[in-house]
């Protein structure tokens, strides 16, 4: 007895120096620790030994997991003595528990940072995991406190902390396997758990097909396995793409197997390679698909209950879309009734909306917010400081309609503003490629001319379809010199445009091959790109001529025949009245879905150019369609009732993520902050200090197609000149392509063409002199300079600052610097 | 301001301290990072020295049959303008004027048998767009640069220097338009775009404060663009992408343009006994810049002989005469930086690759057997010095140099026929196999890809390219 009394304390000796360093340690680290998080954010990760480190916390956490587990469990079966012939044991067992659980804790967070691991379950992981490894340290502080003859209030500390740790291992162990597992790892084999929602692309609930199928339901099986096959396959095993030698896209393939031979072996999923591959977990080098997404849990049922059943495929299967198809034909759903304060027709499907989502009205905005927000939306200019005290002082209960009103009648603000939008659209351009060998028109004088004219949206079409000398640019695309993939032929590259421009579908796909992103397949691409056509199409299938001709069809029937053997004048003319009539809901859903978009932030459908996804509201889409058509296909009238609705006036809404505006289940709230275009913060910046343009760049006058203009403009409009670096890295795109959505994040490209480019400075040191010249007085100045930039005073502290900067005199040099720090405030580049 | 950044400063210098202790063991760098990637990579960074306009493989690194000037000689019998010289491999000639570059191919590969596409109508733009992004223009959508997807998928080195910089290339020539359409990350997003440095020597006016501004303006700028930042209203106004973005960026361009790497674009704080070395033009400079941004952490640096029509290799006249000063320009800086990459410890993690859209002929335009229209009228009878030079676009035969990041060393690739035409023979290589090659060597797996407009756009057309392992030493 003496002697083992003699071995604890030994042990305990050791263990108490070694905990002291330990702790010690632990402090000292932590600090260190975080301020390497917050100086070097993102480099540190880079570095090998930190992502090995972060890879070996899956395997060091065992180590506390178990060992203090196990410690309190001896602790529980010696409950009754503390000195029992354990101790010796279950302090080692703490000792180490304790250093491991601090290790583990810092590889998770290296592993954290390396891998990019991110979401709520993360941090909770995370928060417990290093609560966890002080408690830890707690508990060895406890146990050392514990003397020779043990008070009981110290045995008591230690055991209880020892077991809170112990749970905290647990727990926070629990949500480090979630993370690596999946949160329903666990869950999902607890026995009430076993039934499931049949998920999205299944429409049929498995449990009905237990007996005999009937031959309705072998349809309906099979037909439920080629969708999940589509989906999910396609991309690398089909027409398009084969790779292993597998195609799943028809039958006869399915069965044939790849490579490797068969991949089904009917009646028998366990024998089948199909089943075995798509079951793997995600990090085995065999999964299927190996690139994306795994198949659900359902999806897996499904293809096992299908060879299960003898993989039947009776002939015959109807050939059932695969993907979401919208509706082609216009629908007017009746509107919800008004109500007080929601007239507007678009708050009313909105309040509807709101009401089903469970989602609050954010309040009205005041009337600067809202006056600097329509003139960015209809003009692309800052309203002046003049302007707001008009519009505040108005006593108009009606005023920010009217405004709205005067903004659209001015007529070439307007129109320079939006020749951005359909520029990018049209892929109209100044210069670029193709003017050098005349392979490519631009349309600049019509466009503008319609714009400006508010051109009925129909006519508009018509004239881009079956084009005069002077809108001929669009359909006539870009013509390479030397030979081009069969699927940019000039024909093509028209009917790829039209598709994605005015019936907001994607056919680059199916231009060279049956496509796997929707239904369209490669003869039908070729049907629509023979109307632009001279003569007959050859139909090429990825780069290798068919041998077959095209027909000549639009892409849906319903909408009408093109006379095949016409000429190829009579034919755009055919296409162009088919595609304008009311019927096509599609083209105008398509153009109501893009200005919403350039006035909100965000279409109610997204991507915009994908009009077969699904909206937030269809309700709304089809309403605005139809009332588009009903009212003249007026777009200014569009933009009026946007505006003069109450969500358009309502708060804005900030965004954490770009991908969440994309994201398939986005909850409408309202109003998207944005940032201003490379347009709009150039022309605030030649408005406010001086003109970034000099004449030599712009490319178009307006005044020289409406004489009557004159040349009146004090700056050059961003976008009548000839693109350059500064507004390519302000996000311009190369119009070479249709470029429907701009890239608004900010690169450190960008900035450094900010900080540094000639272009910005030079147009600011001329400000910073101009200013000067007309305020002597430096408080003068900075208000006045607040109040042009910002619409507002500044505030007490930004008035100490201009104060501290000016030093009671003003400099040129000084204001350049003040311009230059006001331009790149969040708060002066962000329409909100 | 100045506290912090001693701070960071000494956390950096401490921090790195204590990493290259814990890192002796590169190997194991090397088989780590495989867990990653699944390919062990062997290079970190990349050169390519573009010879824009069209190089002469039988005018430089695979120079055939010497057929002096003669008045009254005929056309089709001149194979090569120059006579040959010795390079530091055996039995392996170049032709004159290359000595230098001749002296170091012990230090990498000759491959001799690159074929570039047939796009119909030889055009150098077209070419160019082709070989720096692996696909043949036009595009439906805007397709990345090879310098985008590796500054996409490798990032920065070193977070405050460009990752994809774009030395000597000037947009405002002829076809500068045409040269636009490929300089771009496309659908990767700007943020990966090429930095552009079109002079060399003006390479420090990229990261300095703008022109007439000094250094202590400069800061005092930022200073007050942080209390007007702090001060605002709007400062914590919800959590918004672009607002945060926006400021990101605004304090990495400070951090970069008042950082010590930022030296790295100064070519008169070089040495002069170096700088001398490379200074014979923009190309000689440019070369250099490459070298200082390679040390400093850029990832992919494009250094060009100037691509503007008829100008540089683009000889649609005097070829002989002209490609004297083309060797000129070229052979003493590149031979300079495999040196000083190779004395320096760099090159073994460094991949250097000279190599032009495609070749020239004094005969065949395009390739044999497949006519397309000619650009150059090349009289039978020769009988001024003008028309003495390969003034035809040749695609069928094209020398590439590789040096470094895990190529073979003092090794020849493929081979062309001695007699006209003088097209491939052996190992036929193609682009998508050159950019594969390189992505493999810097850790980029073949089946890299990114889903747009919902369709899988990949490196190299469909993912096939397939790195050619007869160029990678066996590590």
């Amino acid at each position: 007895m003496p002697l083992k009394m003699k071995s604890t304390l030994n042990s305990k000796r050791n263990f108490s120096f070694l905990g002291k360093v330990l702790i010690t340690s632990f402090f000292v680290v932590i600090p260190f620790y975080s301020s390497f998080a917050q100086v070097f954010g993102q480099t540190i990760p880079d570095f090998w030994l930190w992502q090995f480190l972060g890879r070996l916390h899956p395997m060091i956490v065992h180590f506390p997991i178990a060992l203090l587990i196990f410690a309190a469990v001896l602790e529980l079966v010696t409950i009754r003595k503390y000195n029992s012939k354990f101790r010796p044991g279950i302090q080692l067992l703490v000792l180490i528990g304790a250093i491991s659980a601090v290790i583990a804790a810092m590889f998770g967070w290296l592993l954290a940072n390396s891998d990019g691991i991110q979401g709520e379950l993360l941090d909770l992981h995370q928060k417990l995991g290093i609560a966890t490894a002080v408690l830890s340290l707690l508990v060895l502080f406890f146990l050392q406190k514990v003397g020779k003859k043990p008070l009981p209030n110290q045995i008591k500390l230690f055991r209880t902390s020892l077991f809170i740790a112990c749970l905290g291992v647990s727990v926070s162990g629990h949500f480090g396997a979630s993370l690596t597992h999946g949160e329903e790892f666990l869950t999902e084999m607890l026995p009430w758990n076993e039934e499931f929602d049949a998920p999205e692309s299944l429409t049929i609930n498995l449990a009905e097909f237990t007996s005999d199928l009937s031959e309705n339901q072998e349809m309906l099986l099979v037909t439920n396995v080629r969708s999940v096959l589509a989906h999910n396959c396609y991309k690398c095993h089909s027409g398009s793409k084969i790779e292993g030698e597998l195609r799943l896209d028809e039958k006869e393939y399915v069965f044939k197997g790849g490579e490797n031979g068969p991949v089904i072996s009917p009646g028998n999923p366990s024998q089948s390679e199909l089943i075995r591959r798509v079951s793997l977990s995600k990090n085995h080098k065999d999964v299927m698909p190996s690139k994306g997404k795994l198949l659900s849990k359902e999806e897996i049922s499904l293809l096992t209950l299908w060879i299960e059943k003898g993989a039947l495929w009776p002939d015959g299967v109807p050939q059932q879309s695969l993907y979401r198809v919208a509706d082609l034909a216009p629908r007017k759903p009746s509107l919800p009734a008004p109500k007080a304060g929601l007239e507007n027709p678009i708050d009313r499907w909105v309040d509807q909306y709101f009401k089903a989502n469970e989602i609050d009205w954010n309040v009205r905005v005041d009337d600067r917010t809202f006056l600097r927000r329509i003139y960015l939306d209809v003009i692309g200019l800052l309203p002046s400081p003049e302007d707001l005290e008009r519009f505040q002082e108005d006593p108009n209960p009606q005023k920010r309609q009217v405004i709205a009103q005067q903004l659209l009648d001015q007529k070439e603000d307007y129109t320079q503003h939006w020749m951005t939008f359909w520029n990018d659209i049209l892929r109209n351009d100044y210069t670029g490629t193709g003017y050098i060998t005349k392979g490519r028109f631009a349309i600049t004088d019509w466009l503008y001319t319609s714009i400006r004219d508010n051109k009925a949206y129909d006519t508009f079409v018509k004239e881009l379809l079956n084009p005069t000398e002077k809108s001929k640019g669009f359909i006539e695309g870009i013509r390479w010199r030397g030979t081009v993939n069969a699927s940019q032929r000039i024909e093509m590259q028209a009917a790829q445009n039209v598709g994605q421009v005015i019936l907001g579908l994607n056919l680059k796909c199916a231009s060279c091959h049956d496509s796997f992103i929707s239904d369209w397949k490669l003869e039908e691409a070729y049907a629509f790109a023979n109307v632009f056509a001279d003569s007959t199409l050859e139909i090429s299938r990825c780069e290798i001529p068919t041998g077959k001709f095209a027909r000549t069809e639009i892409l849906w029937e319903e909408l009408g025949n093109i006379d095949s053997a016409a000429s190829k004048a009579e034919k755009l003319r055919q296409l162009a009245d088919k595609l304008v009539q009311p019927s096509n809901g599609r083209m105008y859903r398509t153009i109501v879905n893009r200005v919403w978009k350039q006035m909100m932030g965000r279409g109610i459908i997204e991507p915009v150019d994908e009009m077969d996804n699904l909206p937030w509201s269809q309700d709304l889409l089809d309403w605005l369609a139809v009332d588009f058509v009903e009212n003249g296909y007026d777009i200014k009238r569009l933009i009026y009732q946007i505006t003069s609705s109450k969500i358009y006036q309502s708060e804005s809404i900030p965004i954490a993520s770009p991908d969440l505006l994309l994201a398939s289940d986005f909850k409408f709230q309202g109003l998207i902050r944005r940032r201003m275009t490379a347009e709009q913060f150039s022309d605030a910046v030649s408005n406010l200090a001086s003109p970034l343009f000099d004449s030599t760049e712009v490319r178009f006058r307006p005044y020289e197609l409406i004489p009557e203009l004159g040349n009146q403009a004090e700056f050059a409009r961003a976008s009548l000149v000839a693109n350059n670096p500064f507004l390519t890295s302000l996000g311009r795109p190369n119009r070479e392509i249709v470029s429907t959505s701009r890239d608004s994040q900010a690169s450190l490209l960008q900035a450094l063409e900010l900080t540094n480019g000639t272009k910005l400075n030079s147009a600011l040191e001329k400000g910073g002199a101009r200013w000067v010249l007309n305020y002597s007085d430096p408080n003068e100045l900075t208000l006045k300079l607040f109040a042009q930039a910002l619409l507002r005073a500044p505030t007490t502290e930004e008035l100490a600052v201009a104060n501290r900067l000016y030093a009671g005199k003003t400099e040129a040099t000084k204001t350049q610097d003040l311009l230059w720090s006001i331009f790149l405030l969040p708060e002066f580049q962000m329409i909100y | 301001m100045n506290q912090s950044n001693s701070r960071r400063d000494f956390l950096k210098k401490t921090s790195a301290a204590t990493l290259s202790t814990l890192g002796m063991g590169s190997p194991l760098a090397g088989l780590l990072s495989s867990c990653e990637s699944r390919i062990p990579s062997t290079a970190d960074s990349v050169i390519l020295l573009f010879m824009a306009g069209g190089m002469a493989h039988t005018e430089t690194f695979d120079p055939k049959k010497y057929t002096p000037f003669r008045k009254g000689m005929e056309a089709k019998e001149v194979l090569s303008t120059f006579p040959t010289i010795p390079t530091k491999l055996d039995d392996i000639f170049f032709s004159e004027g290359l000595e230098n570059i001749a002296s170091v191919m012990d230090k990498g590969t000759l491959i001799r048998s690159y074929q570039a596409a047939d796009l119909g109508h030889i055009l150098h733009t077209r070419h160019q767009y082709h070989f720096h992004t692996c696909y043949e223009p036009p595009q439906s959508v805007v397709v990345p640069h090879l310098g985008s997807w590796i500054a996409k998928e490798k990032g920065a080195l070193n977070s405050v220097i460009p990752p994809f910089i774009n030395i000597g290339q000037r947009f405002s020539v002829g076809e500068g338009e045409e040269l636009k359409a490929f300089h771009s990350a496309g659908f990767l997003g700007s943020e990966f775009g090429p930095f552009l440095i079109p002079d060399p020597t003006a390479g420090l006016d990229a990261v300095r404060p703008p022109v007439g501004m000094d250094t202590k303006r400069f800061e005092s700028r930022n200073k007050l663009y942080e209390e007007l930042m702090a001060a605002g209203p709007m400062n914590d106004f919800g959590s918004d992408y672009q607002r945060e973005s926006l400021k990101r960026s605004m304090e990495q361009a400070y951090i970069l343009l008042n950082s010590p790497e930022a030296k790295a674009f100064d070519l008169s704080l070089e040495p002069k006994e170096s700088y001398d070395k490379y200074n014979n033009g923009k190309f000689g400079l440019g070369c250099l810049l490459a070298k200082r941004l390679v040390d400093q952490g850029s990832r992919y640096i494009t250094v060009t002989t100037e691509y503007e029509p008829f100008f540089g290799w683009d000889t649609h006249d005097n070829g002989h005469t002209r490609l004297k000063d083309m060797k000129k320009m070229i052979d003493g800086p590149v031979a300079q930086l495999i040196k000083d990459l190779d004395q320096s410890g760099k090159l073994d993690r460094t991949m250097v690759i000279l190599a032009s859209e495609f070749s020239r002929d004094m005969m065949t335009e395009g390739r044999p057997g497949l006519k397309v229209k000619d650009q150059v009228e090349v009289p039978d009878i020769i009988e001024d010095m003008k028309n003495y030079g390969m003034h035809r676009h040749f695609t069928d035969g094209c020398s590439i140099l590789m040096f470094g990041g895990g190529i073979k060393r003092g090794h020849v690739f493929g081979k062309t026929a001695d007699e006209r035409p003088c097209k491939t023979i052996e190992n036929p290589i193609k682009i998508d196999s050159i950019h594969q090659t390189i992505y493999h060597a810097l850790g980029i797996p073949p089946e890299l890809n990114y889903e747009i407009e919902q369709r899988p756009f990949y490196t190299t057309p469909d993912g096939h390219g397939k790195a050619e392992f007869g160029l990678l030493a066996k590590s």
